[in-house]
Order: C-alpha cells, then sequence, then structure tokens
C-alpha cells in the first residue's frame, strides 16, 4: 500500500523552530513529527510513502535516506513548483501512488497526531464499498472548523460546512484519509482544494464515508497546540500503560526523558514534559508541561512551564521561562532572567527579562 | 559563501578564501587563527576590515601613511558627533600617534572613533594568541603604548551598516559620495529626485517619483504611480501601482501592494508579499509570509 502526506510549505507558524529544521523533522515526544505518522502507515504494511513538499528537499532527503533504511520503506518527495493547495498534490503524485494492483492509499495532512487508527481504517474502508473514507474527531467548538455531516449509522458523508454559525454537528475533518485510485481522476494539476472542491463530488454521489476517530486529535502546526497535543499523546501512552513513560521521586504525572539525557538531584519533572537526547537538567530544576529539545541544558534552580526549548539552547539559574515561551535553536537565556511569553530566534542570548510576550530578533 | 566567493575570484581576479573560526575568537584572535594566510617571505603589512563598515575604503592613502610613519600598525579613525556611544582614540593631530582609547567615556575625550580598518605589520601577530581576544582592549592599547600606533583620519562618509537604520543611513552616504564624483551610475529623468541607484534590468512605470536615496536591485518592477523615498528595493521585487514606501528596505522577490504605504523602518524579508493597500509602520516580516491586515505600530511578524 502507499501513502502520502500533506507536507507543503514554509512551517511559518511553527517558527523559531522551523527556521532551523524543516517542519516534518521537528521532534515531537522526541521523535520527528513525521517519524511518528510513518512508522504508523509502516505497521498497516504501507511499502510507500510519498511526501508532498513544497521546500527545502534537500535537507528533507537526507533524513529520510536514514529513516528508508531503519525502517524498512520506501520514501520518496514529491515537490510541488507552485503551491497546490490539498488535493493537487495528489494529482502530482499520481504515478507514485497508483499501481496495478488497484490498492487504496492514505492521504495524511503532516501536522496532525492522533492514534493513527489505520488498520480499523482499511477494514471500514472494505466495509462500506465507497470511494474515499475519511476520519472525522469530536472536537468543544466546531465553529472554528469545516464540520462532516454524516449519517450516524453507516458513515456516510452528506456535506461538509466550514465555520457554521448554527450547530450542524460536532465533527470535524481530521485530515486522514483513504482513497481508491479513481479519487484522482477528479483531481486536476492545478491550486485545488480537497475539502472544498473534490470530497463534496464524492459526497453528493454517496461514495464518502466518515470513521470517527477512536482517542486523540491534534493539529500540531503551532507551539499552543503543540504543548496540548504533548499531554494529549502523553496521556495516550499512560493508557497503554508504556514503559517509555519515566517514573521516579522526581516525576510527577506522565513524562518522556530520553536515554542519553541527565536529570541532575532535587529536580522536579512533570507532568506532560518531554526530554530530548544529550540534554543536562542540572539540580534542582522545575519543568512543567514543557518540550526540552536534543542538546539543551537547564542550569540549576531553573523554573521552565508550558515552553519550548529549542535544540542545543540554554536556560541560565535560578531563571523563571514560561507562558509559551518558545525559544529557536541555540538561545541561551542567563542567570536569573524571566521570560514571559518571549519568542526567540535562534543564535540569540537574552541578557534581560521579557516581561510580556513579544517575539525576540 | 564559497559558492559566491568562486564567482568573484574568476570575475575580479583575486584569491579569496576562508578561516573559520570554530569557537568565537573575538576581534583579535581571527587574525592568529589565518597567520599562514596572511604572512609571507615579504614583510609587508596587511590590511583587516571590519565586515559592516562602508567608506569611501582610502587604502592608497593608508599604505603611504603608513610607510611614512614606520610604526607598526595604522588605523583608520572617523569623526562622530556622538563620540561618547563608540570607542574613542586619543591621539596627537599632527603626527597621527594615538596616545590611547577610551571605552564609551561620559566626558569628552575626542570625537574620533576606530572606523575598524587597520594596516597591520606581520609583528602584529607575535602579539596576538589564539584564543578570544579584543583587538581594542587588549592589543591596540600595548601598541599605542610602546608608540607604534598611528591614526589616520578618514576622508569622506562612514558607516557600520550593520543594522537596519544604519544601512538606511549608509545608503544616503554612499550615494552623496557617488554625487561628489559625479558619477555616472546614479539614475536621472524627470521622474528622479536627488540620488537615486536603477539597476539596468529594473523597469520603472510611468508617473512614478523615485528618491532621494533609493536603491532599485536587478529584475525590479515598479509600476506606474509609485513613490518610493530613502529605500533599498532588492532583487526580483515588484511594486504595484500607486504604492508609497520610505525609510524601508524591501527584501528579495518581495511584492507589495497596489496603494500599500509602507514606511517608517519596515524590513520586509525574502519573499514577503504585501496585500494591496496595507500599511507597514515599522513593520519587520520574516521570509515567505504574506500581510494581508495592516501593522500600525513597529513589530516583528514571524
Amino acid at each position: 500500500m502507499k501513502a502520502l502526506i500533506l507536507v507543503g510549505g514554509f512551517g511559518t507558524r511553527l517558527r523559531p523552530l522551523t527556521l532551523s529544521v524543516p517542519k516534518p523533522l521537528v521532534e515531537f515526544a522526541n521523535k520527528p513529527m513525521i517519524l511518528h505518522q510513518i512508522e504508523a502507515l509502516k505497521a498497516v504494511g504501507v511499502s510507500e510513502v510519498v511526501l508532498a513538499i513544497n521546500y527545502q528537499p534537500e535537507v528533507m532527503l537526507n533524513f529520510l535516506k536514514e529513516f528508508e533504511t531503519k525502517l524498512g520503506i520506501t520514501i520518496t518527495c514529491s515537490q510541488e513548483t507552485e503551491p497546490l493547495g490539498t488535493a493537487g498534490p495528489l494529482a502530482l503524485a499520481r504515478d507514485k501512488l497508483v499501481d496495478e494492483s488497484g490498492e487504496p492509499f492514505f492521504v495524511l495532512n503532516s501536522d496532525v497526531i492522533s492514534e493513527y487508527p489505520f488498520k480499523e481504517m482499511i477494514e471500514f474502508h472494505k466495509a462500506h464499498g465507497g470511494e474515499a473514507s475519511i476520519m472525522v474527531t469530536k472536537v468543544d467548538e466546531p465553529s472554528k472548523y469545516g464540520v462532516v455531516v454524516m449519517e450516524e449509522s453507516t458513515g456516510q458523508v452528506d456535506k461538509f460546512v466550514e465555520k457554521p454559525k448554527l450547530f450542524v454537528g460536532n465533527k470535524i475533518n481530521a485530515g486522514i484519509y483513504l482513497l481508491n485510485p479513481s479519487v484522482l481522476d477528479r483531481i486536476e494539476l492545478r491550486p485545488t482544494s480537497i475539502e472544498k472542491e473534490v470530497f463534496p463530488k464524492i459526497a453528493a454521489e454517496k461514495k464518502l464515508y466518515a470513521m470517527v476517530l477512536p482517542g486523540f486529535w491534534m493539529d500540531i502546526g503551532q507551539p499552543r497546540d503543540y504543548i496540548t497535543g504533548l499531554r494529549l499523546y502523553l496521556d495516550s501512552l499512560r493508557k497503554k500503560a508504556s514503559p517509555k513513560l519515566a517514573t521516579g521521586p522526581n516525576v510527577v504525572g506522565n513524562v518522556l526523558v530520553h536515554e542519553t539525557a541527565k536529570i541532575g538531584e532535587g529536580c522536579l519533572i512533570g507532568p506532560d514534559v518531554a526530554i530530548g537526547p544529550g540534554c543536562v537538567v542540572e539540580s534542582g530544576v522545575r519543568l512543567s508541561r514543557c518540550t526540552v529539545m536534543r542538546g539543551v541544558r537547564i542550569k540549576k534552580h531553573a523554573c521552565i512551564s508550558s515552553s519550548i526549548i529549542g535544540w542545543h539552547s540554554t536556560v541560565g539559574q535560578w531563571a523563571r521561562v514560561e507562558n509559551m515561551t518558545i525559544l529557536g535553536e541555540d538561545v541561551h537565556v542567563c542567570d536569573e532572567i524571566y521570560s514571559n511569553g518571549g519568542v526567540v530566534l535562534p543564535h540569540k542570548e537574552i541578557k534581560s527579562s521579557i516581561l510580556k510576550p513579544e517575539i525576540v530578533m
């Protein structure tokens, strides 16, 4: 089976992290975002993954060679020369997605994390015999999204309603599709929206079915949702009683600590923390609801919450870092500094406190 | 860097190599690192420049000055209005012999500052260890104490263009120096006011008013009725009709929409698209962004 992952462009919403690394390679819970998806696809027998990108293929390709060998799966890139929307990339990658087998192929939005119930989706698709299956997820505020109106028992999709003012339903498009090759005949090679142009047609022909996503879902393409997503992801690890979660007297709630990271004496880590490879967390540090990327050093007595600390950065002694502070790569926060929502571009030194949320360039 | 350098090497017939620091070495350390590349058997002095500095680069006068005084080091100094922001060089006016350096002092000691252009005898390298070192704070004061350091006052303009405000001020000075030399590079025509540089491959539409102190880069398209003043427009930019831009820098391949007003140190990165009728007051925009709503006060858009 094959899969296409819509990676897209510059990842500007996840800056400053994406100023250093293309978005699919930014780690989430200590693993590149895209690897979460590729591993789940491999687990259901997908043998080839195509990445639809329009930026930096060289950086991507190097990493991908490494994953190809490790995972035993073929990964190729399909590069847009102009932005093709959410459907156009499928037409562009057509030759890579269809073969004689006639099997359906997956299409994923690269920012989505979830349980990836691909096996259940394949069975659902076979059972209804329609042309396209999509995953939907329940949300509290559907008016912010595109709502999918469907028959509850069969899953057959009636229509899509973009950002409805009146309540029409609370299930939204989760960005995970399983499509028959015939869908490609409906897509021209031009900027096209799959939600606005392609799916509504298939729904009108009563050939589009939706399955409610079991488990968590989050679009982690921006820092606030990335941090929320981490909480959901770690919670799902907890439910599966995963041995990956850290234990010990200095750990509270769900915490992931890479085996090469060092945690000092008297720290309190968690809940909802991920600490990456080679990190050094010195003694007496408090970390909660944060991600600490590879190679970071957190100095003694620092206190960090609801923030993301980028690769190879340092946070000084007694520093207080909170409220959606995002440090890019190689940022150095001096001792005793306070950052309230500072968003700091790479290769900066922070020598004075940031009292209200702002970008530091 | 290396790709660009190969192109320049071939065009200019000069050898360009790189010396890469693995740790920051300050302002003197890099000289020690590049020692083998700087001295040959000839014993000739070598130049050291700060990359952010633009000026008339009076290197010929500097070589003559250096030979004449026979000291170990020549530095260029420039007069500024607010010396207290910089390191001031205190020197004997007639000979140029440097007495001392004074960093950011409150009392007035002089108004000449280090312009970041040096001509050094190879013996200076014997004074510099391969470690983070400041040439202004550690090396030059010693040489000055031995009365072997001389300063020449820079004729013409000087600017450290390492930040946007100074980049724009520096452009004014540079174009002014072109004017003084009656340079043929400056644009002429009834749509031009003051000093303006327009690349030959750029297109300027009808009814524009361009200048003063404007540079328009290769492949730019400035549509009809556009007003540009005190700004730099980089390669491949399109400025749409009736737009008005001042005191700003427009990055490569960006576009500025119709009737847009862009001013007060707006800096657009590469591939930034400002929509029609938008106002930007000092917006600083990172690459690959679209600006769909006005920026009313200076801020960074990421």
